[in-house]
């Protein structure tokens, strides 16, 4: 899995709910020029996020969902998130700017994954997406058995939906092939996809064989509110800090850093390493640091709240990445935004996220990744940390990202309508043996619903009053994304 | 995507995620640079019919002595073969694998075979004193369930057996065995354990215990020590093993003769055949999503 536990980023997961005053019904969504007039004679569309990864849990996606859906709230969108229960949080929540969350009582069974089922959360679903009145199902991460059941629901009852992909996958082993297998079941039939970058989409396109024009590439951002540069005090020139933020497993390219510390520290004596994240791979580090006698010039800080991140990140002058392989790396990116020069190993999309004078990228093998290290010492004292600053808050944007998702959910809403049989074929076309097998699931899955319909009818299923946040609820600013906090 | 001459002097598309949309392009936008990236088939190896078959002997060998164990066994649960036989049999065995292992290994020392000899002797003599236990262990089981558990454990040893290396190692060379050749050994030790149950003496299932033991788990590393030496030695003793057990099987039963020799030709030539003919639909690809490899070794 790619999937982060520590992730640089402070976005803290506001849980608490806002006080009720602030919270007015709003006009009925079937007038299309609404009162807050924030969307003009565009379409409002009402989203259901669906993921297994949500906050209290931490990591990119997660991040992902809740930057995007306050974006589009902003847009003037209703948006809700689905996702399974975690502990003792079951039911519906609210988080800033009356984000409802749904946690339905479904206990993850593996890796903060739902019990994949295929039918087992069709009343819910079809419940809450009847309540809520959704027109458009967005799942997140191939590796959430929810969303794809939420996908597979949301085709059978009829709604148009969108997928994101958040991760790369291989070809060659029983996992990728099975996952893939997977994939292309939820995708044979989804209205428009999304990948983070470019090498992703390429990734996509030939894992779930969708036409290439429906997959759309609508990268990541970072809020550049949270990671500025440290305030303009005069850096001691004397002593060059490397920053390492990641978790500390094979594919985080933890073993490259055992081969890479000692020789930059044997080849520069004024450059220190700051490590944060904990993970299998801290042992080995700690042994490299033991044997090479580097006690003092390396220091381990262990798992980083993400709160901390950027106050570890301004400690550094240079952000080294060390991955095996990365979809998207928000990490640079916070790094960047921090006023760090990031030195990071080119795989997967990571060549995509920032411009070549803001990185210095390596092959991943401890020769060039020295190399690498060498050129971004050389060059560290053109860098402006607040130059680096503005550049990042230029390039990336949620708003942004926002904006081109609602392009995406669009275009999705224009797809035509299709009926059982003609989206059967789609599913009969994935293969000899697995089309057959779609079909059989979606067949089944149609006639549940029917059944369902019987047992209870969308009328008799009372439908939300929908609420919009009060004038002057910090609508108007453009970086106040994160939250209060809650913790 | 659909604005090709939209203007003139829209700039070029790049390969970048930074920057927002890019004007004049969709985010659906496909480039012509679009999977270029992607290297089809970079490690496919061309495989040769004749090498293919040459080193499918290794299998037939190793069917052909665990039909070998299984003959053995049949003739002792008929009682057609003597205890004193038996043992004999184990003897002649034990001391034929320790020549081949002297000759075909240079790094064995006089030292290393006294280290042997000494594990031998130890793990015989525990097996006599357990014999007992294994005599009466399955005596409260129909024999059907026995036979039927014991074909299936075999089944399983031949399907997960390591072919390529032998899972028991001379000293000295000592590697990990992967878990599926450590299942398909336990399989079929515990095969011999049910099959010894079904003796009436404790000297019975000793001997059959020891032979079992001895065939299973050092008849891989001596084939694997001689295919090491020399090649035609090897390809001479899979066919003498051959010739041997198929007349044994023979002599017990007709229509069992035909399904081994089916079985044979059906792994030395068919399934090499087969495996030419399926390579044409090898599709491999990789591009720069695979996780990268490290080129150095890692050790935890």
């Amino acid at each position: 899995m790619s999937r982060k536990n520590l992730s640089p980023s402070t976005l803290k997961p506001p849980s608490n709910l806002p006080p009720r005053s602030t919270v007015a019904p709003a006009p009925p969504p079937s007038q299309p020029g609404n009162a807050d007039g924030l969307m003009g004679d565009r379409e409002r569309h009402r989203i259901l996020m669906v993921c297994d990864f949500f906050y209290p849990n931490f990591g990119g996606v997660e991040s992902h969902i809740y930057c995007l859906s306050q974006c589009l709230l902003k847009l003037g969108h209703k948006v809700v998130v689905l996702t399974h229960a975690y502990g003792n949080r079951s039911g519906v929540r609210y988080m800033t700017h009356g984000l409802r969350v749904y946690y339905i009582p479904w206990r993850p069974f593996l890796m903060q994954n739902a019990l994949p089922t295929f039918y087992g959360t069709l009343p819910i679903m079809r419940t809450i997406l009847v309540r809520e009145k959704i027109t458009l199902v967005h799942g997140h991460s191939a590796f959430s058995t929810l969303c794809h059941e939420a996908l597979m629901h949301a085709r059978t009852m009829g709604y148009k939906v969108v997928f994101t992909d958040h991760s790369l996958y291989g070809f060659a082993d029983v996992g990728s092939i099975h996952m893939n297998k997977v994939l292309q079941f939820t995708l044979a039939d989804v209205s428009q996809a999304i990948c983070v970058s470019h090498t992703s989409k390429e990734n996509t396109v030939l894992r779930s064989g969708l036409p290439p024009e429906k997959v759309y590439v609508v990268p990541n951002a970072v809020d550049t509110a949270m990671f500025t540069p440290a305030p303009e005090i005069p850096r001691s020139n004397d002593e060059i800090v490397i920053v390492v933020v990641s978790r500390l497993v094979y594919r985080k390219g933890a073993d490259l850093l055992v081969e890479v510390i000692p020789e930059v520290c044997r080849l520069y004596p004024h450059v220190r390493f700051v490590v944060g994240g904990d993970g299998p791979k801290r042992v080995r580090l700690e042994e490299m640091r033991e044997k090479h006698f580097l006690q003092d010039r390396v220091e381990m800080l262990g798992a980083i709240p993400h709160s901390r991140v950027r106050s570890v990140l301004i400690s550094g002058h240079i952000f080294l990445n060390s991955s095996l392989t990365e979809a998207f790396c928000i990490a640079i990116l916070e790094a960047a935004s921090c006023g760090l020069l990031t030195v990071s190993t080119r795989v997967g999309g990571v060549p995509e996220v920032l411009p070549d004078d803001m990185v210095v990228l390596a092959e991943p093998d401890p020769v060039d990744l020295v190399r690498a290290i060498k050129k971004a010492i050389t060059i560290l004292p053109t860098i402006d940390p607040q130059d680096m600053h503005k550049r990042v808050k230029k390039l990336y944007d949620w708003h942004d990202v926002a904006r081109r998702t609602e392009i995406v959910y669009d275009r999705a809403m224009k797809c035509p309508n299709q009926n059982l049989l003609e989206r059967l074929g789609r599913y009969l076309s994935c293969g000899s043996w697995a089309g057959k097998l779609f079909c059989l699931v979606m067949i089944i899955d149609f006639l549940l619903f029917c059944l369902l319909q019987l047992v209870q009818p969308a009328n008799d299923i009372e439908e939300v009053p929908d609420m919009v946040m009060a004038l002057g609820e910090g609508s108007s600013a453009g970086d106040d994304i994160p939250g209060q906090s809650s913790r | 995507m659909d604005r090709e001459n939209s203007s003139p002097t829209r700039p070029k598309w790049r390969k970048v995620a930074y920057g927002g949309m890019q004007p004049g392009y969709d985010d659906n936008y496909t480039d012509d640079s679009f999977l270029e990236g992607m290297v089809t088939n970079a490690n496919v190896v061309k495989r040769d019919l004749m090498k293919v078959m040459r080193d499918s002997v290794s299998i037939s060998q190793y069917l052909c002595i665990v039909v070998l164990v299984g003959v053995v066994w049949t003739y002792t649960l008929n009682s057609s073969l003597s205890e004193k036989s038996l043992l004999l049999i184990d003897a002649s065995l034990l001391m034929s694998g320790f020549v081949i292992l002297l000759l075909t290994e240079k790094m064995l020392s006089l030292n290393q075979l006294l280290h042997y000899l000494a594990n031998v002797a130890f793990f015989t003599s525990e097996l006599y004193v357990l014999a007992p236990i294994y005599r009466t262990l399955t005596t409260s089981i129909s024999s059907d369930s026995i036979w039927a558990v014991t074909v299936s454990l075999m089944i399983i040893h031949l399907f997960l057996h390591d072919y390529a290396r032998s899972t028991v190692h001379a000293s000295g060379t000592w590697k990990n065995p992967t878990l599926t050749s450590c299942i398909s050994l336990n399989a079929s030790i515990v095969a011999s354990v049910f099959v010894a149950s079904r003796l009436p003496s404790s000297g019975y299932v000793f001997a059959i215990m020891l032979f079992s033991l001895v065939i299973f788990l050092f008849a891989p590393l001596v084939t694997h020590c001689i295919k090491k030496r020399s090649f035609c030695l090897h390809l001479l003793f899979s066919f003498v093993l051959m010739a041997v057990s198929l007349a044994f099987v023979y002599k017990l039963h007709r229509v069992l003769f035909f399904m081994f020799l089916v079985l044979l030709v059906f792994v030395s030539v068919v399934c090499p055949y087969w495996l030419i003919r399926i390579q044409e639909y090898k599709f491999e690809i990789n591009g720069p999503w695979d996780e990268a490899k490290l080129c150095f070794d890692v050790t935890d």
